[in-house]
């Protein structure tokens, strides 16, 4: 085994020394903290931006000024429905019979507007019936004749926590185990056929699957360390972000652990499979159109939870590879819990997709094709 | 002369439909120069690459100081070092760490690494370039880390493919005076050209290879003949006269 250890030590040593792999690194652990920086103050000012309403007709009493205290700014216009379209963010007209409102759904700050709307609305309405009923001597909570009392069995904050973390984490996880180490993967094969060494290396009594085993290695080592630095970046800067005030959010010693596995086994099977692609290829550049569906193929299973989170599959599922990992670290981050059943499929499907790419690479890189077209 | 320690024998090999090599026979000794001569694509680096293991006799078989290559090719890149026209180097490793890295993959233990690279470094007279990275050396110096890299392990045979042909002058007969050193160090050097003048000035024997076939093989003086010179005599061989 000593060349499996002679070859990491010099793919390790020349990817140090290579500028494309470590700004790639540095780059995807400052791009989760830009982003979620972005994220908060977006969100932020969201929450603080005021909408104005065109109205016309007479203002109910009080009303206008819930209207003002909720960031609802009112403005008299002709037509609210016209003004709607463009001028104002969202049209009313009072009348003694109701409200006739008037919005365009396909504008954003519309939306935003009318949601708002409806709530300060509904709370006036509420205060004036509970105020009618007084007035007539009646207990409002007629009204209200089954009360509920939520006692939630763990805390709604942390809750919305971890559900914004498993959606993002295993989004980061997946697509930086495959780019982490995507530059030192092509240079370590398609770059020995670009520069003439791969002939040479060939040419050592070194067992050639111990040299792959050397070369897969030593990018998956890059790739884990790329994954965990972006992880650690994007906890880090969740803890000094306003979109997380008053939630505490992090990883349970479980999730954690999880997740270092998950991420151990993603990236050897993405450097086997980027390794395989690369060795097909004859220089850096093709090596890279190779590789380039492969971010279509894990970016949608790494997206689902995003797009379904509610997404409970079968075990059967737990054998597709990149989906399982992403379903059984959202899992672990949502419940705290890790089903067994499914990590063990998942780590044999991650296992298996590995050794099967490790194979097809060992098989590309000892045929003869391989030298006499270089 | 000592003995044997190429033989190839009744080769035969295809490269996709292509019938690159037709039952080629000869023998290289240890202690000499043998030169494998022929024009472009008769089929000289076909033929280095089946003695080196990296490519499969189709048919025939080729020995290297008694190990069959497709028996045991471990054995016979062990006693191997090949140096070829494309100086291809790891360029973010200097010229040192270049030599080292094939130094341990041949097999070399750490007790001896250093001693041996730097043994080539003094002979190949490397001193003065062999911190620096491999990107920043010329095409002499790094001519040079790929003759250092192909005999750090000490291999008795050693085989040369065009290895003047990207060189200057002064490069090219460093080249040379090493494979003339080597020879006298007892080591079987075989040398694989089309510049056939080189040749005839170091060749101790030669054959000669055209579509695949040996159309002349022997000494230098003999494969010469009443000619004036060995390019006279190929052009007589092909019928190109």
């Amino acid at each position: 085994m000593r060349a499996v250890a002679v070859v990491f030590k010099k793919e390790m040593l020349e990817i140090l020394r290579d500028r494309r792999t470590l700004v790639a690194i540095a780059l995807a652990v400052l791009a989760s903290p830009i982003v979620l920086s972005v994220i908060s103050q977006v969100a932020t000012r969201t929450a603080t931006q005021t909408y104005t309403v065109g109205y016309t007709g007479d203002v109910p009493a009080g009303l206008d000024t819930l209207l003002n205290a909720t960031g609802l700014k009112l403005e008299r216009v002709d037509d609210p429905a016209a003004a709607a379209k463009k001028q104002v963010d969202l049209g009313v007209a009072f009348s003694p019979s109701g409200i006739d409102e008037y919005y365009d759904p396909s504008r954003q700050s519309a939306q935003l507007a009318e949601v708002r709307l409806r709530v300060v609305l509904g709370q006036f309405d509420a205060a004036r019936v509970a105020a009618a009923l007084r007035q007539k001597g009646v207990d409002p909570s007629i009204l209200n004749p089954l009360p509920v009392t939520p006692h939630p069995l763990s805390s709604p904050v942390q809750a919305a926590g971890n559900a914004f973390l498993s959606f993002f984490l295993p989004y980061i996880l997946v697509t930086m185990c495959l780019t982490g180490g995507l530059s030192a993967a092509l240079d370590s094969s398609a770059g020995e056929r670009e520069r003439k060494t791969l002939e040479s290396l060939l040419l050592t009594p070194a067992p050639r699957t111990q040299v792959l085993v050397g070369k897969i290695l030593a990018v998956s080592a890059i790739s884990l360390v790329a994954a965990l630095a972006a992880i650690a970046s994007m906890l880090l800067a969740l803890t000094q972000l306003k979109i997380t005030a008053g939630t505490h959010i992090g990883l349970s010693p479980l999730a954690a652990a999880v997740m270092v596995w998950l991420a151990i086994l993603l990236a050897a099977s993405f450097s086997s499979v980027t390794l395989a692609l690369g060795t097909l290829a004859r220089n850096f550049r093709q090596g890279q159109a190779y590789v380039t569906p492969l971010y279509f193929i894990t970016i949608f299973p790494a997206s689902i939870v995003l797009f379904i989170p509610d997404f409970n599959p079968s075990l059967a599922y737990y054998l597709i590879p990149i989906l399982n990992a992403v379903l059984v670290l959202r899992d672990a981050i949502v419940h705290d819990a890790v089903a067994w059943p499914a990590l063990a499929v998942t780590t044999v499907s991650l296992i298996v997709t590995g050794a099967a790419s490790w194979y097809a690479a060992l098989r590309l890189f000892t045929r003869e094709a391989l030298l006499v077209k270089s | 002369m000592s003995g044997v320690a190429v033989k190839v024998d009744r080769l035969a090999k295809n490269l996709g439909k292509n019938e690159v090599l037709r039952g080629i026979s000869f023998e290289a000794n240890s202690g000499e120069i043998f030169g494998l001569l022929g024009p472009n694509g008769a089929g000289k680096t076909t033929t280095l690459r089946v003695i080196c293991t990296l490519l499969q006799p189709d048919a025939g078989s080729v020995g290297v100081l008694g190990f069959d290559t497709r028996v045991e090719p471990q054995e016979v890149r062990r006693r191997v070092g090949v140096v070829t026209a494309e100086i291809g180097v790891y360029p973010r490793l200097s010229a040192r760490e270049n030599i080292a890295y094939f130094a341990e993959l041949s097999g070399v233990t750490d007790g001896e690494l250093n001693s041996r690279v730097g043994a080539v470094i003094d002979r190949l007279d490397m001193r003065s370039f062999a911190g620096q990275r491999a990107e920043s050396l010329s095409s002499g110096q790094k001519q040079k880390v790929a003759i250092a890299r192909a005999i750090v392990h000490d291999p008795p045979v050693l085989m040369f493919d065009e290895p003047t042909s990207n060189l200057d002058v002064l490069a090219s007969r460093e080249i040379r005076e090493f494979m003339i050193e080597s020879k006298q160090r007892g080591k079987c050097v075989i040398f694989s050209t089309h510049v056939l003048h080189d040749a005839e000035r170091l060749c101790d024997r030669v054959v000669i290879i055209h579509r695949g076939k040996v159309v002349a093989s022997g000494t230098t003086a003999d494969v010469r003949g009443p000619n004036r010179d060995l390019e006279d005599s190929f052009l007589d061989l092909v019928g190109a006269r």
